[in-house]
């Protein structure tokens, strides 16, 4: 393969890789926190991406003005979410609270997809910002993906510098290591969890915007994407952003070289194959055995 | 005036009813036991006043004040604080941050530096480990860590639930003096304990929890002296 | 179900959906021919998540996999039957070659891997052309088979509910729910896991594949979007879990009123309906934890009660139970220079902390060990050792003779490890009898369940539960849980007995019967004894030796009374105020 193109090739998959870790930072976060495998993650960026394409399509606004205008309602829509079905849900045993959790967020699955596609239609839409390339010899870069990719570096590095030094991000890293303990340090161990499953979903709002930018988005398109959280949250350690960030973008360039020297119909399948080989070595999660 | 006052307390964990009659009066300034087999109920009265276990029936006053359908929180703001059973700390944060979260509410969050001081000069070897991660010290560092960080809430009253467990004798007189320095300073100090011996080493004064309930209580040369209580709790025949 | 009224009800039931094609015209029929298809789907599910507590999502998988194998054989000619037991064929070995990573999962980690596994199948439809024609899908021959589809269906279906009753019946339905409630003690009394899971996941996933193939043949059209679409592919668990998993009726109620509702929707709605189907599973999710049948409102209504009801072993009984007299474990002679348990230097450390610390420890037949220590000085932790839930990091422990090193738990009990817990842990769902027939079924030698049963009975009233035989564990106080924990222990009639922690919470006089106990044991069927107590005037009744352990390493071992004069047992266990009420000086 001539360098040129492999390059280019490693560039997609980096920038794809980029904004898979941005899906799994909300995933890591709510699974660490909240303890909620939410299945319907990734069909949140899904919609959140439609309806960020249409409201692109109605106004022409720069998607920089879309993103907080997403950001919002998604936001509100996580902590209504999350304190009308999955809160309740605490006071069952395991067993139950795993099975209530997965049929609450299974079912929001389908019902966001079905209505989203009943109101938008089911046709793949994107945001079509027009954008100049930078060009490094043959290689060329579209100057949006430039721009994402190191929105979401700068995103990673603020996030992890509020889990790091901020009282509450500390109180949430406090709720996912112990939550007893947590709790008795005065943290309100429900109300973290309730503003992290908000948070969650704000984030996979931020990421729906910049994925329609780079790819089309259709309402069913979402459990893929949350299969691939999944495998870089197991991959890169749960709660762990710059694991999940490493993780992502490793995943991304397995695609993209997948897809490019093979078939892109075969891409999709390197998630769940990684994650039930990861699986069948690491059973407790990849991160268990680094520290070991 | 009492600083703790538990009522006819009951708990459940579950369908399960784990305190059926506790009562408990404590005054500020005394260093007062819980004593009692496995299971018999200590560490639960000590969950249902910080209110991490919601009671079924009775009451549990802080200095005066009604706080039995307080949350959690607003009964830490009072003055309570927790060591519990097991320690459990932020085992990937380092040693400063576990400290620092014990200061996590209101008030003592402003005297944050000033606390820290005074919890390095009790423990000052968490001084040398304050960047390293609390799971990675020994047993008994970790204790002095949970101490440590139950303290820096600046509390009146310290709850501390089996301090000793896997910590090396030879560290337990460091912890056992360490306690005492934090009652001379006016904190009250409430200790469930194992060994009977121990902890009537440091109490002046006994509750014994049996099946749920405060079956007898009294001072140290009560317990002592009492014959059902030496027989049961010290290997006396 | 087994009274006779039972089997006619049953009967007239089967014979009444038998005649719906003859009389009931197509669009019933193949109303009632997708219910039952529904209802194999949703029960043979069941048979993991409500059995044996694994959450499988991704079951409608093998569903897909038996309509494709049986789909593609069928346009090869390979003939019906031959395209038939192919399916059943693939969908099983898919089950057995998941099921190898699978189990090494648990909770959240094992539904979602098995949910991934849904997408991979849609993916690998999609992709193969050359086998599955893409997503063209594949169309069979037409034949109008609806009514053959039919019976066939309908055998399935009371196969499937025979096998449901077959499994709450037999010894291996009982190894599933004790694995469904707690896997750890499952295997610590004698269950092998991996076997037993993996044969119920290819069982169930051979009906659903072969429920697959019937449902291909009866359409005689497949394609990856109708066979692996998520949007379908949770509605038999939803149908399941609506009626009350692991209830012998709640499968097939819940399926019923869950294609009715699908059904009512269709009809009436021409737009959003997978959304209000999606509705459908959030409020299942949200408020019927139990499904309807657990519904306190419908489980103690008369009409529905006989629906609702628990499937346990149950037995008429003379009053007040059995009485407590021998043990049904054959009595053995001591031989007091065998040795039963040797630790060699045995260690055990989590991270940075040694809970065990080369611990040599040598016990020989019909002896009585008390081993004390304060807490967290490592006495759980050798238990754990002994009885294989932990490997040691070094140093060697012998059984019987016998080195455990590389022995799962299950081959432990089955040298003769019998052991309690500390916080008891029976299985909560199960009876008193159940409990102690799963320790006696697959304990040291292998009883017929009907013959453990038996056995259970005596040995529950041997430790005081005669009276409680048809309780669930779970309702019991923390004194009768401790009981049934050692009666569970027993009745596998082990060669050395683990007792942890007994005595704290009882009364004296029950300390002194709890005594009587460990001595008759002993005595009569010569098995030796570890005992960790707390109370020591517990163990100062019975044990020989006291072995005192002091952060992970034995600081004594010795016969009692030269134990109690130990300064260093004194100082750490007892205190030094024994006997005289001075102070004790922790220092060393």
């Amino acid at each position: 393969m001539p360098l040129e193109i492999f390059v280019q090739v490693l560039l997609s998959g980096v920038l794809l890789g980029g904004i898979y870790a941005l899906v799994a930072f909300g995933l890591s976060l709510v699974y660490g926190v909240a303890h909620i495998l939410n299945i319907a993650h990734g069909t949140l960026l899904a919609v959140s991406g439609v309806v960020a394409s249409l409201i692109y399509l109605a106004t022409g606004w720069h998607p920089l003005l879309i993103i907080p205008l997403m950001v919002a309602p998604v936001f509100l829509f996580g902590y209504v979410f999350h304190a009308l079905l999955l809160r309740p849900l605490a006071h069952r045993g395991k067993h139950d609270e795993t099975i209530g959790t997965v049929l609450i967020t299974t079912g929001a699955l389908i019902m966001l997809s079905d209505l989203t596609g009943f109101a938008a239609g089911t046709t793949q839409r994107n945001i079509p910002v027009g954008s100049g390339v930078f060009e490094f010899g043959e290689v060329i870069v579209p100057t949006a993906q430039v721009w994402i990719l190191a929105g979401i570096l700068a995103l990673t590095i603020v996030l992890q510098l509020y889990l790091k030094h901020a009282w509450f991000g500390r109180a949430v890293r406090a709720v996912t290591q112990d939550s007893l303990g947590a709790t008795i340090c005065g943290v309100n161990g429900p109300r973290a969890r309730a503003l992290t499953f908000a948070a969650g979903s704000g984030l996979v709002a931020v990421a729906g915007v910049l994925y329609a930018i780079v790819y089309p988005v259709d309402p069913y398109m979402g459990f893929s994407l949350t299969v691939r959280a999944f495998t870089i949250i197991v991959v890169g350690g749960i709660g762990n952003l710059p694991g999940a960030m490493i993780a992502g973008v490793m995943l991304g360039v397995a695609e993209s070289f997948t897809a490019f020297l093979w078939a892109p119909k075969w891409a999709p399948a390197l998630s769940v194959i990684l994650l039930l080989v990861i699986l069948v070595l690491f059973p407790r999660g990849f991160s268990s055995w680094k520290r070991a | 005036m009492s600083l703790l006052k538990v009522e006819a307390l009951q708990v459940a964990h579950g369908p399960l009813q784990a305190l059926w009659n506790v009562d408990i009066d404590i005054r500020a300034g005394e260093k007062v036991g819980l004593l009692g087999a496995n299971g018999a109920g200590k560490s639960t009265t000590l969950g249902a006043v910080v209110g991490y276990y919601p009671a079924l029936a009775g009451a549990v006053h802080i200095a005066g004040e009604d706080v039995t359908r307080m949350a959690t929180p607003d009964r830490l703001a009072r003055g309570v604080a927790l060591v519990p059973e097991g320690r459990r700390l932020f085992t990937e944060m380092t040693v400063r941050e576990n400290l620092e979260m014990g200061a996590y509410l209101r008030e003592p969050r402003r005297k944050l530096a000033e606390t820290l001081e005074q919890v390095f000069t009790l423990f000052p070897i968490l001084k040398e480990k304050a960047g390293q991660a609390a799971g990675a010290l020994s047993g008994g560092q970790q204790q002095m860590v949970a101490i440590g960080r139950a303290i820096m809430s600046r509390p009146r009253l310290l709850l501390l639930d089996e301090p000793f467990i896997g910590v090396a004798p030879i560290i337990v007189g460091d912890v056992m003096r360490a306690l005492g320095e934090i009652a001379a300073q006016g904190v009250t100090i409430v200790l469930v304990e194992q060994n009977t011996h121990r902890a009537l080493d440091f109490v002046e004064r006994a509750y014994v929890i049996e099946n749920g309930r405060t079956v007898l209580e009294g001072s140290r040369d009560d317990l002592i002296g009492n014959a059902a209580f030496g027989s049961k709790f010290l290997g006396l025949d | 179900m087994t009274k006779p009224s039972s089997i006619a009800y049953a009967l007239v039931a089967l014979l009444a959906v038998a005649l719906i094609p003859l009389l009931g015209g197509p669009y019933l029929t193949s109303f009632v021919f997708a219910l039952l298809i529904s209802f194999v789907l949703a029960q043979s599910w069941d048979w993991v998540n409500g059995q044996m507590g694994y959450l499988n999502l991704g079951h409608y998988a093998f569903y897909g996999i038996g309509a494709y194998a049986f789909a593609i054989l069928l346009t090869r000619d390979a003939g019906l039957a031959v395209s038939f037991a192919g399916a059943v064929a693939f969908a099983t070995l898919a089950a057995l070659l998941v099921s190898f990573p699978l189990f090494r999962l648990k909770g959240d980690y094992f539904a979602f891997a098995t949910l991934a596994i849904v997408p991979l199948c849609e993916l690998l439809a999609n992709n193969l052309d050359w086998l599955t024609k893409g997503s063209d899908g594949i169309t069979l021959p037409p034949h109008y088979v609806l009514v053959p589809a039919f019976y066939a269906a309908l055998g399935l279906a009371a196969l499937t509910l025979l096998v449901t009753l077959g499994l709450m019946r037999s010894r291996f339905g009982y190894a599933l729910r004790a694995i469904r409630n707690d896997e750890q003690v499952a295997e610590v009394a004698g269950v092998r896991l991996f076997p037993v899971k993996a044969a119920m996941l290819a069982v169930s996933a051979a009906f659903a594949g072969l429920a697959g193939a019937i449902q291909a043949w009866q359409f005689s059209f497949i394609d990856p979007f109708t066979m692996f679409n998520l949007g379908v592919a949770l509605v038999p668990i939803a149908g399941a879990l609506l009626g009350g998993s692991g209830l012998l009726m709640g499968p097939l109620l819940g399926v019923i009123l869950f294609a009715s509702l699908q059904q009512l929707l269709l009809v009436n709605i021409t737009h959003l309906q997978g959304a209000l189907l999606g509705l459908v599973i959030v409020l299942i999710g949200r408020f019927l934890p139990g499904g309807l049948l657990r519904w306190k409102k419908i489980a103690a209504h008369p009409a529905f009660a006989w629906l609702a009801r628990e499937s346990h072993f149950e037995r008429e009984m003379t009053a007040g139970g059995p009485a407590a007299g021998a043990l049904p474990i054959s009595e053995a002679v001591i031989d007091p220079e065998r040795i039963v348990l040797q630790c060699e230097a045995a260690t055990m450390a989590f991270g940075g902390n040694v809970a065990v610390n080369r611990v040599n420890l040598t016990v020989r037949q019909g002896e009585i060990v008390g081993l004390v220590g304060p807490n967290g000085s490592g006495k759980t932790t050798l238990f754990n050792l002994i009885s294989g839930i932990y490997t040691p990091k070094s140093g060697r422990i012998r059984i019987d003779g016998r080195d455990i090193a590389g022995l799962r738990a299950d081959e432990i009990a089955h040298l003769g490890v019998g052991r309690s817990y500390q916080i008891p842990r029976p299985f909560g769902e199960l009876t008193v009898r159940e409990n102690i027939a799963i320790g006696r079924t697959y304990g040291r030698h292998k009883t017929a369940l009907p013959d453990a049963m038996e056995a259970a009975d005596s040995i529950a009233a041997f430790v005081g539960l005669g009276d409680k035989l048809e309780t669930r564990a779970d309702h019991l106080s923390l004194q009768q849980k401790k009981a049934l924990e050692l009666a569970r222990a027993l009745a596998s009639e082990p060669k050395l007995l683990l007792v942890d922690e007994v005595a704290s919470g009882l009364s004296t006089v029950e300390i002194n019967l709890f005594v009587q106990h460990i001595r008759a044991i002993r005595d009569r069927y010569g098995i030796t004894v570890i005992w960790v107590e707390h109370i020591f005037s517990a163990l100062s009744q019975v044990v020989d030796r006291l072995v005192v352990l002091e952060s992970g390493s034995v600081i004594a071992d010795a016969p009692l009374a030269e134990a109690v004069r130990d300064e260093n047992v004194l100082r750490t266990y007892l205190g030094s105020a024994h006997g005289d009420g001075r102070t004790a000086e922790a220092r060393p």
